[in-house]
């Protein structure tokens, strides 16, 4: 029989001492996807460190006019809470859109993104705000921490703390979601900041990227007619039952004019 | 029922909590799931568990007041908190009667459940009750977009969902009371189920729910290989490695390793043997301790694969392929015939031809309860307890499977957590014989999600070329009609597909001159078998869009089209039948009229307007035989009277959840002229009950509801007799008397003074019924069926052109059942068939090996069914219990059609590939040239 050690620390700094030097520690958020893949023995860690009794990794405050999220904070926490939607509505829309309420109950925002699915919908809103990921060790700017499918920037034994949201001026988010599950086939956050604009798609790609061609004709000219002369390459582009690389395009360009369009 | 399985995780630590407002400590490994802790350590199996994955939700549960999902919850994570199961949502309030008459609580939202026949199954029930609770506390008066999103979570596959909204929106209503009919009043009653009360309150047992504390586990090793040689391993050496095994069986352990629905040609081995024929067919059988079943990988067993090509459909369609079963040449299993008329000239001389191609795939039946249940040796008898729709059929094939007799095996049906033809095969029933035979102790298993989708029969895919043509007066004069099904690796129904789709070819319209030609082929995929509606679903694709092709080409409304055509009464079908009366066609689409004309002229309306969204109304019609094709295929019910005056009705009648078990008694309990709240029910047991036949063909309402209501009769005529009163004579029950009253004043017989049988009871009748048909010439000719289900349904649907998406916005659907004995079931019967038909139109496709889970394999969710207005046509069938036939199937068939045909209403662009995808509507759009006008 295959067995580890359980572990429900108290502190960041517990959690952090528990993790760090051990290559086989994992943590535990909120579980929707380390308990099954735990079950189907996909992984094996040693350990697993329960994040779930820390209390200083849960919980929303403004700051610098921005919002911050602690990782623990569960989707329905971000969706519901009146900071998030009186600065950034467009954040607590994406989250109202994650999977079911079920999952809005448990699943939590640094759970998410440190697992990088790629049709995650927390990617879209970290990329095209600009935000930034504050670890046990050090700050990561989004662009940098999402590195590929499943993969972060994240150190063996590191721990997202929290993340740091800039407030954009205007900003939307449109997705196709998978009917099931409400995954992102494809995602686009569209969003603007003084004069830079930022399209970032998730779903789409092997992990959430920038749509630089819309970002510029949207900076030119703010509508949704400013994307049609646009094309998106499939080339690269996600495959599955759901929809093919080709259909995945067609929804990006798609979903991007959805969401500019629902901004005034 | 405590215990500290520990498998996949930590060592146990003790976890506190309270639980329904009592505080518990377990000691189990804090990363096992909560819904396992629940059901295995705590003994509260009302949390259901159907996928394990999230998926489903029937686990939903509340922590500290919100739903989640038990199966995704480690225990570590409930310390300190409250958690919520369906067993603890009503602890106050008034009693009333539950299950085996002890006393039951329900809350309002659970009553309203009740009242509205929100439960069909009821195997999603608890975990819809949790997440409606969850939004009540919060929102006490929800509008039906907050209850479909709050809900959104948690699946169901019989309902269609409507009226589990209603029941949350209604549970403000006052009261726990129901409707109780007066004696005589039954049939025609919105009454509430008489099994409905446990489905409520989490003590109904399906198949996973009643296993016995000391039963061994079992699992099987499946095949990953479509078609493949293998060479089993030393497995005397993976005994010895894993001392918890008690046995390993392969195919030398079963008696007799073939078994299939039909008496000749058993072709389906319960391990296979030396050779596998498709994906997730059981190679081995591993029974021992649940640590040792729990933690054993497939990459433990020593199994030496050769993978070979598989036998495609395109491949055995082609013919020339490698033959799967060495008698079946071509890898045909059988082919359906009906002839009638000289078609080929007919086309020559018509003024209107249409011809098309439909594409159908594998459906998957997704009910929410895996196949579960336990057997045990009882002597020399065998005992099994499983969820099944076919308990009589389930003992012979096991008396056959284990070389017993049938008097040696006894199957006890659990409740069915939805079944739609998918538990007519066997499933858990076969190995579970010959493990427990053999070790001489009760034997467990339950299949996993993956296992369930993997394993088990599927719809099958057809590919369909058909014609058809009509006169310049707008008069249908030949059909012609050739379809393929694929039926996998073994027959199960297949030979009933291929034999059932030829008669109903056509559609329910009077052709003059038919040729319908089926085949099932054999192919590497999983079996396809019973799937609600027995290929007619797919042959209906083909017909419908045909009519709406004709109508075109003659300059003719769809609707009216079909209306002129629509087989009435004293005219011949296909197969030369000719229809006496309850053909109720021409009724169903006169119904849909009105609503057809103002939804057709709103669409062309809306659609001038431009824009990326367009509308469409589409129509589909169908008809229905009730009961096998050409077979015997008889019911009995006995009815009984207790000397304290209650009656029982042994039924033998499995309900899935469409509701037999309130239709029997409702039928019975009129026939008697006696209350229905005076019956008991004794179920499916095979030891208990007569035999009623399986749950399928949409036979029970028509063919047992028959026998019910000749039992009822039966028992009557005797009370009469020894009460010596006339025919129209008032029964009355009171304090263990019958008392009479007539003309001649009022009579009494006291039951006490009656000697009992030995099933306790004084007075009881059996009735036996077995629909009138004939045998099938070489051409089809004959009477295949006593009796048909019609209907016509209307779909409005809105497509968006950039994405291809069909969104269905509203059903009209127009059904003639005969007789709607319970209207509320039929409503449910109805939106639950339409919620399955949206699925084969626009989402269902099972692929082995990547749909294997319910989130690549789609079903319809709450956002996906629309508004559906039920319009019952009542044209009595002389034949049936108090006029009724049948609606199981017929509810299903005419939906796709009716989107496909909006769809081509909607855009100009057919489409008869199901399903109709976002990508295949988008591809198809962009062929035709079809996008957003500015």
């Amino acid at each position: 029989m295959y067995e580890f050690a359980y572990h429900r620390p108290a502190s960041l700094a517990e959690a952090s001492a528990l993790l760090t030097g051990n290559e086989e520690a994992r943590p535990l958020a909120g579980g929707h996807t380390l308990l099954p893949t735990l079950k189907q023995r996909l992984a094996q860690p040693s350990d697993l460190v329960d994040l779930g009794g820390i209390a200083e990794l849960k919980g929303i405050r403004e700051e610098a006019g921005g919002i911050t999220i602690g990782a623990m904070t569960t989707h329905g926490a971000v969706a519901h809470d009146q900071t998030v939607r009186r600065l950034i509505p467009a954040l607590a829309d994406l989250a109202e859109g994650i999977g079911d309420r079920q999952v809005r109950n448990r699943g939590t925002l640094g759970g998410s993104i440190s697992n990088n699915d790629p049709a995650a919908d927390y990617p879209a809103a970290l990329v095209g705000f600009g935000a930034v990921v504050r670890t046990t060790a050090r700050e990561i700017p989004a662009e940098d921490f999402f590195t590929g499918m499943f993969e972060t920037a994240l150190e063996p034994g590191e721990l997202v703390r929290e993340v740091h949201f800039p407030r954009p001026d205007r900003a939307a988010y449109a997705k196709f979601p998978n009917p099931a599950s409400r995954y992102a086939v494809v995602g686009v956050m569209v969003a603007q900041r003084g004069g830079e604009v930022r399209v970032a798609v998730t779903g789409a790609g092997p992990s959430v990227f920038r749509w630089t061609d819309a970002e510029v004709a949207l900076a030119g000219n703010w509508s949704p007619a400013a994307l049609d002369a646009l094309q998106v390459d499939a080339d690269g582009l996600n495959s599955d039952i759901h929809a093919s690389a080709e259909y995945r395009a067609n929804l990006v360009k798609v979903m991007a004019k959805r969401a500019v369009a629902q901004i005034p | 029922m405590t215990g500290t399985i520990d498998r996949v995780g930590a060592a146990a630590a003790e976890t506190s909590f309270l639980l329904n407002g009592r505080p518990v400590t377990i000691r189990v490994p804090p990363i096992r799931r909560l819904s396992e802790a629940l059901r295995e350590d705590l003994g509260l199996t009302g949390t259901k568990v159907g996928c394990n994955a999230g998926d489903c939700g029937a686990c939903t549960v509340r922590i500290d007041g919100r739903q989640v999902c038990a199966c995704l919850t480690p225990v570590g994570q409930v310390a300190g908190r409250h958690v919520q199961t369906v067993e603890g949502l009503a602890v106050e309030g008034p009693a009333i009667g539950g299950r085996g008459g002890h006393e039951a609580r329900l809350t309002r939202l659970q009553a309203s459940f009740h009242r509205h026949g929100a439960a069909q199954c009821g195997v999603c029930t608890p975990g819809m009750l949790m997440a409606a609770t969850d939004l009540l506390e919060r929102n006490p008066a929800p509008t039906r977009g907050e209850v479909e999103d709050a809900l959104g979570g948690v699946l169901c596959r019989c309902t269609g969902y409507r009226k589990i909204v209603d029941a949350v929106m209604g549970a403000a209503e006052d009261g726990i009371a129901f409707l109780v009919p007066q004696a005589g009043a039954a049939v025609g009653a919105r009454v509430a189920k008489t099994d409905g009360i446990a489905k409520l309150t989490g003590e109904e047992r399906y198949g996973a729910d009643a296993m016995p504390a000391d039963a061994l586990w079992l699992r099987a090793v499946r095949s990953p290989h479509a078609r493949a040689r293998f060479r089993l391993g030393d497995l005397a050496a993976l005994r010895r490695a894993w001392p918890g095994l008690a046995a390993v069986l392969t195919a030398a352990d079963v008696p007799v390793n073939r078994y299939g629905i039909y008496p000749t040609g058993k072709d389906q081995p319960a391990l296979a043997d030396g050779e596998v024929r498709y994906r997730g067919e059981a190679v081995l059988a591993l029974v021992g301790d649940a640590d040792t079943i729990e933690s054993l990988t497939d990459a433990d067993i020593p199994i030496e694969w050769e993978p070979l090509a598989p036998v495609t459909f395109e491949a055995a369609r082609a013919g020339g392929a490698p033959v799967l079963h060495a008698d079946l040449p071509d890898n045909v299993l059988v082919r359906g015939r009906v002839v009638k008329g000289a078609v080929d000239d007919t086309f020559a001389a018509a003024a209107a031809a249409s011809v098309v191609e439909v594409e159908t795939a594998f459906v998957e039946h997704a009910y929410i309860e895996p196949e579960a249940g336990w057997a045990r040796r009882v002597g020399d008898r065998i005992e099994i307890v499983a969820c099944t729709q076919t308990p009589y059929m389930d003992r012979d094939e096991i008396a056959h499977v284990m070389g017993l007799s049938r008097e040696q095996v006894r199957i006890v049906p659990t409740a069915v957590g939805g079944g739609f033809g998918g538990k007519l095969d066997l499933s858990v029933q076969p190995l579970l014989a010959v493990a427990a035979w053999r070790l001489g102790r009760p034997v467990r298993w339950t299949y996993s999600r993956p296992e369930s989708m993997a394993a088990s029969t599927k719809r099958h895919p057809a590919r369909i070329m058909a014609r058809a043509c009509a006169g310049s007066d707008g008069r249908l004069l030949g059909y012609d009609f050739a379809g393929d099904f694929n039926t996998g690796a073994y027959a199960s129904w297949g030979p009933t597909v291929a034999n059932r789709v030829p008669v109903h070819a056509t559609g329910p319209y009077h052709v003059p001159h038919v040729r319908a030609l089926t085949r099932a082929l054999h192919t590497n995929d999983p079996p396809a078998g019973a799937f609600r509606g027995f290929g007619v679903p797919q042959a209906a694709i083909a017909h419908e869009a045909l009519m709406d092709d004709l109508a075109a080409k003659l300059g003719m409304d769809p609707l009216e089209f079909r209306h002129l055509n629509a087989l009435r009464a004293g005219e011949p079908t296909a197969t030369g039948q000719v229809l006496e009366a309850s053909c109720g066609l021409a009724a169903c689409i006169a119904a849909l009229r009105e609503p057809w004309r103002a939804a057709r002229a709103a669409a062309e309306a809306a659609n001038r307007a431009g824009g990326a969204v367009r509308r469409g109304v589409g129509i589909g019609c169908m008809w229905y035989g009730i009961g096998n094709t050409s077979l015997s295929n008889p019911s009995s019910m006995r009815v009984g009277l207790r000397p304290d005056g209650r009656i029982v009705l042994y039924n033998g009648a499995v309900d899935i959840g469409q509701g037999s078990n309130t239709i029997m008694v409702q039928i019975c309990a009129d026939a008697l002229g006696l209350p229905m709240d005076a019956f008991d029910l004794v179920t499916g047991d095979t030891d208990l009950t007569e035999d009623a036949g399986k749950t399928s063909a949409s036979r029970q309402t028509f063919v047992s509801g028959n026998a019910a209501e000749r039992a009822g009769r039966g028992l009557r005529a005797e009370l009469l007799r020894r009460l010596n009163v006339g025919e129209d004579a008032a029964l009355r029950l009171e304090a263990g008397c019958v008392h009479a009253r007539d003309a001649g004043g009022e009579r009494t017989l006291r039951l006490a003074d009656l000697e009992p049988d030995a099933r306790g009871d004084v007075l009881s009748a059996v009735g036996t019924f077995d629909p009138p048909t004939t045998a099938l010439d070489e051409d089809g000719q004959g009477v295949p069926y006593a009796t048909y289900g019609f209907a016509a349904q209307m779909a409005e649907i809105a497509v968006d052109l950039e994405l291809g998406t069909v969104k269905v916005t509203r059903i009209v659907a127009a059904h003639d059942v005969g007789r709607a004995v319970n209207p509320i079931q039929v409503e449910g019967q109805i939106q639950g068939g339409i919620a399955q038909g949206l699925g084969l139109a626009l989402m269902e496709e099972y692929v082995p090996g990547r749909t294997e889970n319910l989130h690549d394999y789609l079903i319809p969710t709450f956002g996906d069914v629309p508004e559906i207005e039920c319009i019952l046509v009542e044209d009595r069938e002389p034949l049936g219990p108090f006029g009724a036939k049948g609606i199981g199937e017929p509810a299903l068939v005419p939906t796709a059609p009716a989107i496909l045909n909006a769809l081509h209403h909607a855009t100009g662009v057919r489409i008869t590939r199901a399903p109709a995808t976002p990508d295949r509507v988008l591809a198809a759009l962009r062929a035709a040239g079809v996008g957003v006008t500015p």
